[in-house]
């Protein structure tokens, strides 16, 4: 099965939305392990880039992504964060074992500082955390 | 000197403050992966009958030419950056931040390894940054 991505209508002019959809289908033939993670993904991500005014969400189901401009639906997490968190998020660094975000790796120290500060706030999360480590594994281009 | 953007002399000048930004030199010197077309997009109201380019080879932290080019000639780099004259200013005289610009899709990717530029963030901002050294004088 191959992934299938793809922008809701109204999310062509939603730049965050066109670079996720780019990333995603890039990322997963660089690295088609991926594909197995973004397969078994089922449910919505809000992203809300605060400085850039934008947002969106990701809307998985299981093998297709479907990405929509704004808040779509009832996400089971939401991510608020300025667009350079958003932009660190795609970069943490996976361990070689299991692929699990490497707390030494120096993007991940800054993300999680940023947690701890208060500027990436990340609601659903905990509640979800399987789905989280996917999605991490999925939007890594690590 | 100020010079005209867009125009031959600015980038000219563009290469040198490129050169000449050392935050550049070190977050670009594991770049290796090709030109970068930069278009900004035509508007007769401003005087740009048709769409005006730069390509830009640079590697390692270097940028070894910088040429004022039609878009066509642009769009043979393997990276091209492309937006309109008002989205270039806020980004050159630093009001708008490019990677922001292009989440906001002022400025878009329209060809080029998404991951590649996101991996080398940083680099792309300063090669956007090193403009604002440059000496310019705006049409609008």
């Amino acid at each position: 099965m191959s992934a299938v991505i793809e922008l809701a209508p109204g999310a062509s002019e939603n730049g965050l939305a066109i670079m996720l959809a780019d990333l995603l289908k890039q990322n997963l033939e660089d690295h088609p392990h991926k594909v197995r993670d973004f397969e078994k993904l089922n449910g919505s991500v809000a992203i809300v880039a605060e400085d850039a005014l934008v947002a969106l969400t990701l809307e998985f189901q299981r093998g297709k992504l479907v990405l929509h401009d704004g808040i779509y639906g009832i996400p089971l997490i939401t991510v608020r964060a300025s667009s350079d968190d958003v932009m660190n998020m795609s970069l943490m660094e996976l361990t070689k074992r299991f692929a699990l975000p490497d707390p030494r790796g120096p993007i991940n120290r800054q993300v999680f500082e940023s947690m701890k500060a208060g500027r990436i706030h990340s609601y659903g999360a905990l509640l979800h955390i399987p789905f989280m480590l996917r999605l991490t594994r999925v939007m890594s281009v690590n | 000197m100020t010079h005209k953007f867009p125009s031959a002399e600015w980038t000219a000048a563009y290469k040198d403050a490129l050169n000449n930004n050392a935050a550049y030199r070190e977050a670009g010197k594991g770049w290796t992966h090709g030109a970068v077309g930069m278009v900004v997009k035509a508007d007769p109201t401003i005087g740009l009958a048709t769409d005006q380019a730069m390509y830009l080879d640079v590697n390692a932290g270097e940028c070894r030419e910088a040429k004022w080019v039609s878009r066509a000639e642009a769009e043979t780099a393997p990276f091209v950056i492309v937006g309109d004259y008002a989205r270039w200013k806020d980004v050159i005289t630093g009001k708008d931040d490019p990677i922001k610009a292009m989440m906001q899709g002022k400025l878009k990717l329209t060809k080029g390894h998404l991951p590649t530029i996101i991996r080398y963030v940083e680099s792309s901002r300063q090669l956007v940054k090193s403009a604002s050294d440059v000496a310019t004088t705006f049409v609008i």
